[in-house]
């Protein structure tokens, strides 16, 4: 039973990082007033650069750098077409979505060939001195790799940027009324940028994450949804990061027990509790568990004077 | 009227105009520091106008300013708040989702928040003008007045030497309107000048210096309060010359209201039974309003803007409803059933704002005026276009809608046209009970008045009783049979519409209970 | 100057239509492109690609019935969208469309109706499975408030999983489990429910989709440009307020406009299972409701349009598999061309208004 509860734990983690990393990315840019439905592409993209990188080089950090400049780009490239160009930013993120697909598939087969299933070098596991010895929770928690950690620190550091730094309020105030801080001398342009290349920041850790942490290699689609999940988290979470980190677990645990629940003989479709996420995030915006107000202006262009 | 050593700010001579439109005209005003300058007028008088211009929004066609000591010719709102001048807006610019204190913040400090010690200022700052304001409240879910005294504080937080107040009160549940002027005073009192920009006559009198009225764009008062008399400043404001036009209008060969052949129905066009409105914050904005008017009868309803006509005008229209009370036309009770039944039971409406409310302007002008009688013009689902711009054509003709065309888009045409086409298409409502008009000639010219006018008195001939809501009491003299005023949402009397009513009228319109 | 004033709104249409051709001729040279710089053969993946849109009659019917999906949802689209409602959910609808025709394909009293009926009433299950989930939408915005493009797409998820769902589960549509090596996939449909070929050629895949798409394209036409419904989608898109103003009920066409999108996403469903893969399995709506969004959204609204892109697409995606299996390119290349055109066209949304707009 312990030795059950320590692998869901540790499969509940694993499954939720990447999704933690993500959400609390497209969080600030939401919170600017951004909606990145690429998030996934962007997932994407990086786990790919990432792997290409880390094989390329032997040298599985300089991936994760690879991954985080790929998906920069391509938070740079929506950055400038939702704000400059002022594009339906839903749009734009399905064809990013469908390029980023389209794109790592093809430079897949091109690069490797076939189906090649080529193991790249990973990150080493980092095991927290004292801690990850401790009974049954201690591999889970404290046996994880270096990105873990490095993560984890990244979603306080933009805890504390959203909430405690003068650059936070500028991206609430965009997010919210763009118009009152253009007023306030906010440069609302420039405030939404810095947000949107934040999630792709932040995205591409969770990419890499995915392919040079966790799986160790390329599969075609292999973010397989997770950015859309990840997008589900921050509307359940109700654009609040600590509700978010904590609907990312919540939706990690849902997909760990798929794999719990038949071994521990009980039997509940896997298909409801994959579906359990968006159903929860349905239920969100439709108000029926409090009722929660995205930004004012998500998704709004802004434009002085109209 | 030349600028005198004393003043902070004066004016010389300015003038802006628009295109075709010359807002302001000849505009000469002194203000001196430690003083409450009003600034009277009604919509479109040109007050906000003003304002941009010493806030720096425009630049003025003509005339100069100067400002304490210097030529003032500021290019953008920064440079005025950086030398001291600094605007409460009518419209606030606060982040509804954020508190307090973070909205003052905003663009005012770098790198990490120190709440604590901004809050405290804030404190400070409130309490030094003699009001409390708890930094650490969200805006959202503060009153209106309470986020007022938030823009004040961030506006004196900058230490201006001017502070504008843009219509203040407009926004102003009755209740805090008092609080908001003693802040101005004591604002005053602390040697800086206030300008307040206000229509509502009442609350000048207890905090202003010195009032000016503006009316189309000119000066046509400017006194010390001591020696203003209210009676003249709302004549002022809001009596048009005295145009014989009115006055033949009033009496077009038709026979007065009293002796008119009444069709009789035997039941009240119109009645309201203690309809009472409260907005998202509670406070009161219609308070038991209760009037009922007879078939061929009009009534006008009188009142300085912003005191609850609005919010009548869109519970009348069946798009909002009321906290308490009901309506009814022709006998239905329609204070639930939503704007279909309005339409369907006879309630003709036109709206106070026409572009949000009463047509789609990318749509064609036979589309707008037939949009509630589309069923008509449909034969198996399909729209009969020809029979819709014949009849378009048709009734184009008759309330004289000018247009190259049916088909135009109805963004193409002029004010006067769009309105009288939403008029066509409200009194054309088979059957048609009662007509709900608010200031239904905002904006129009001389002539497209006239035909407003006349088709209202013809509606009201035809036995359809008429509720007319203005601030024009001119235009309520000429047309209606008698004349309600409405006064912090409550009704405060009822007068004969006559001439030599106006100033009893203009008495209650300005909370002087007569 | 009465010419140019007059040759002005021309001007103006064309360069609206100019940009998804510039768009589509780019992203064309991108892809080739891409072929040359992976050292593929460009000629021999031209052929590939022409052979597997064009080269049989089994290509072309493939490729038409292709469109024949992509079309359907891109008029749901186009429909929805005069009221300014963006449906992005069609992936969903497309499988909720697909487990009910599956469903009822499945049953034999309905498999054993006489005179056209077992196709016809899958169909229309279908139909009714869609516009049920596409006014889950619509109710959720006049009721909650809720955007439709969040809403649609969050049950766009939920219905691939219910696919995944129905046929993992033998209580559901799952096949009777003999072995392990049981696919999780639903049994075929009958033969009786399977759409009708069009040609009578049995090399040709071409079935009567075609004809049902066509009629309800004509029909889509109409209702947007001739129907007082239409004009009342229109307006509702403009301004809400003043249409509830004019007595219309204003959510009740809300709803409306988002159950007829869905319901041509379902009817789509129905078409691609009985018209061609017979059974239903996982991920078997496989891109056709964004594909088909982003018809929509290319055809500016237009009928027409919406014909043209989705003949475009389908061509691409035939010609795209051939090319993978003859030149060794990757099919992948046409998901490039793809997104690189739908990012051309909205990115140039604003260009273009200032172009037309420009003095």
């Amino acid at each position: 039973m312990e030795e059950m509860l320590a692998i869901f734990i540790a499969s509940t983690l694993r499954l939720a990082m990447p999704l933690m990393l993500a959400a609390s990315g497209e969080l600030v840019s939401e919170r600017a007033g951004v909606l990145n439905l690429s998030l996934e592409g962007m997932m994407l993209t990086a786990a790919f650069f990432g792997a290409l990188g880390s094989w390329a080089s032997g040298n599985p950090y300089l991936g994760v750098a690879c991954a985080i400049l790929a998906s920069v780009v391509v938070s740079a490239v929506q950055a400038w077409l939702s704000v400059n160009l002022r594009a339906n930013q839903l749009v734009v993120g399905i064809g990013f979505n469908i390029l980023a697909l389209g794109a790592t598939t093809l430079l897949y087969r091109i690069i490797f060939g076939g189906l090649s299933r080529e193991e790249i070098p990973g990150l080493p596991k980092l095991a927290v001195k004292g801690l990850s010895d401790l009974p049954f929770a201690g591999t889970a928690f404290f046996q994880q790799s270096v990105i873990v950690y490095v993560g984890l620190a990244l979603i306080v550091l933009i805890w504390a940027m959203l909430n405690h730094t003068s650059f936070g309020l500028s991206v609430r105030a965009v997010g919210d009324e763009p118009r009152s801080a253009d007023k306030a001398g906010i440069p609302v342009a420039a405030t939404r940028w810095k947000a949107v290349l934040i999630t792709g920041f932040m995205a591409g850790f969770a990419g890499a994450f995915i392919s040079i942490a966790d799986i160790h290699t390329f599969t075609e689609n292999m973010t397989n949804g997770a950015g859309y999940l990840a997008l589900a988290a921050v509307i359940f979470g109700g654009w609040n990061i600590g509700r978010t980190v904590a609907a990312c677990l919540l939706f990690g645990a849902a997909t760990a027990l798929q794999f719990q629940l038949p071994a521990m003989g009980i039997n509940v479709p896997t298909a409801f509790l994959l579906m359990l996420p968006y159903l929860l995030a349905l239920l969100a915006v439709a108000g029926v568990v409090g009722r929660l107000e995205p930004p004012t202006s998500l998704t709004l262009p802004f434009q002085r004077g109209k | 009227m030349t600028s005198s050593t004393g003043s902070l700010l004066s004016l010389e001579n300015l003038g802006k105009r628009f295109g075709s439109l010359q807002a302001l005209e000849g505009v000469s005003l002194d203000v001196r520091p430690g003083s409450v300058q009003c600034l009277l007028g009604e919509n479109g008088a040109g007050k906000s106008t003003l304002c941009n211009l010493i806030f720096g929004v425009y630049e003025p066609t003509v005339g100069s300013m100067t400002f304490d000591g210097a030529a003032w010719a500021p290019e953008s709102p920064a440079v005025a708040l950086e030398r001291g001048i600094a605007m409460v807006h009518q419209h606030f610019s606060l982040v509804p989702r954020m508190t307090v204190v973070e909205n003052l913040m905003l663009g005012q400090v770098k790198g990490v928040l120190k709440r604590h010690e901004f809050g405290a200022r804030i404190r400070d700052i409130a309490e030094s003008f003699g009001f409390t304001l708890d930094p650490d409240s969200v805006v959202g879910e503060l009153s209106v007045g309470e986020r007022q005294r938030a823009e004040i504080v961030k506006c004196l937080m900058r230490d201006p030497k001017l502070l504008v107040l843009d219509e203040p009160t407009a926004v102003l549940p009755p209740g805090e309107i008092g609080a908001l002027l003693d802040i101005c005073r004591r604002v005053a009192d602390s040697g800086r000048a206030v300008i307040l920009v206000t229509h509502k006559l009442a609350e000048i009198a207890k905090v202003a210096d010195r009032v000016a009225v503006l009316r189309t764009g000119r000066l046509v008062a400017d006194e010390s309060m001591q020696d203003a008399d209210m009676g003249e400043l709302v004549h002022a404001m809001v009596g048009r010359e005295l145009k014989p036009l009115d006055v033949a209008l009033a009496d077009d060969g038709e026979a007065p209201a009293a002796s008119r052949p009444l069709v009789t129905p035997p039941k009240l066009a119109l009645v309201c039974d203690g309809l009472t409105v409260h907005d998202r914050h509670g406070a009161v904005r219609l308070d038991n309003f209760t009037l009922e008017i007879k078939p061929g009868e009009i009534v006008g309803l009188a009142g300085v803007e912003g005191n609850g006509q609005s919010e009548l005008g869109m519970v009348l229209a069946g798009l909002l409803r009321p906290t308490e009370g009901h309506f009814f036309i022709g006998g239905n009770d329609l204070t639930h059933a939503g704007a279909a039944a309005v339409t369907a039971a006879g309630g003709g409406i036109v709206p106070e704002d026409r572009h949000a409310v009463a047509c789609v302007t990318a749509m064609s002008v036979a589309e707008n005026m037939f949009l509630n009688k589309l069923d008509r013009f449909t034969r198996f689902g399909l729209l009969q276009r020809r029979t819709l711009n014949a009849a378009a054509q048709m009734q184009m003709r008759e309330f004289d809608v000018r247009a190259a065309s049916p088909e135009v888009a109805f963004s193409g045409l002029s004010g006067g046209n769009q309105q009288k086409a939403v008029l066509a298409r409200e009194l054309t409502l088979d059957p048609l009970v009662a007509l709900v008009a608010a200031q239904p000639t905002r904006g129009l010219d001389v002539s497209a008045v006239e035909a407003v006018y006349r088709q209202i008195r013809a509606a009201a001939r035809r036995g359809v009783g008429v509720l007319l809501i203005s601030s024009e009491l001119d235009e309520l003299i000429a047309v209606a049979d008698r004349i309600t005023v409405l006064y912090r949402g409550r009704l405060v009397g009822e007068r004969p519409a006559e001439m030599s009513e106006r100033g009893a009228i203009g008495a209650l319109m300005s909370g002087q209970v007569a | 100057m009465t010419a140019l004033a007059f040759s002005l709104p021309d001007r103006r249409r064309l360069l609206g239509m100019a940009v998804p051709f510039i768009a589509v001729i780019g992203s064309m040279i991108v892809g080739l492109l891409l072929i040359a710089a992976s050292g593929k053969d460009v000629p021999d993946a031209i052929e590939a690609f022409m052979d597997g849109a064009f080269g049989s009659a089994f290509a072309i019917g493939a490729s038409i019935n292709r469109a024949v999906a992509l079309s359907l949802v891109g008029l749901g689209f186009i429909l929805a969208f005069r009221a300014n409602l963006t449906n992005v959910g069609g992936e969903g609808q497309i499988a909720v469309g697909g487990i009910a025709a599956t469903a009822l394909g499945l049953w034999p009293p309905i498999a054993n109706l006489p005179l056209g009926l077992a196709v016809i009433v899958p169909l229309l299950g279908g139909t009714l499975a869609g516009a049920f989930w596409g006014g889950i939408a619509g109710f959720m915005k006049v009721r909650f408030g809720t955007n439709e493009v969040i809403s649609t797409l969050l049950l766009g998820f939920v219905a691939l999983l219910l696919v995944y769902w129905c046929v993992q589960s033998t209580a559901l549509l799952r096949q009777p489990q003999t072995s392990s090596a049981t696919l999780p996939e639903s049994l075929p449909i009958a033969d009786a429910v399977k759409l009708p070929g069009l040609t009578g050629n049995s090399e040709s895949p071409l079935h009567i989709g075609l004809v049902i798409c066509l009629l309800l394209a004509i029909a889509t036409a109409i209702v947007l440009q001739r129907s007082t419904f239409g004009l009342r989608l229109r307006a509702i898109g403009l301004n809400e307020l003043a249409v509830r103003r004019a007595g219309m009920p204003g959510g009740i066409l809300l709803v409306v406009a988002l159950a007829i999108a869905g319901a041509f996403g379902g009817l789509a469903g129905a078409i691609m299972l009985q018209g061609e893969q017979y059974y239903l399995k996982t991920g078997f709506s496989s891109g056709y409701g964004f594909d088909g969004l982003v018809v929509g959204l290319l055809s500016r609204g237009s009928t027409v349009g919406v014909l043209a892109g989705a003949l475009f697409f389908g061509f691409l995606r035939s010609g795209g598999i051939s090319m993978e299996i003859m030149a060794q390119v990757p099919a992948a290349l046409t998901l490039v061309i793809q997104g690189l055109i739908v990012i051309a066209v909205a990115g140039s949304v604003i260009l273009v208004e200032k172009l037309q707009g420009g003095r």
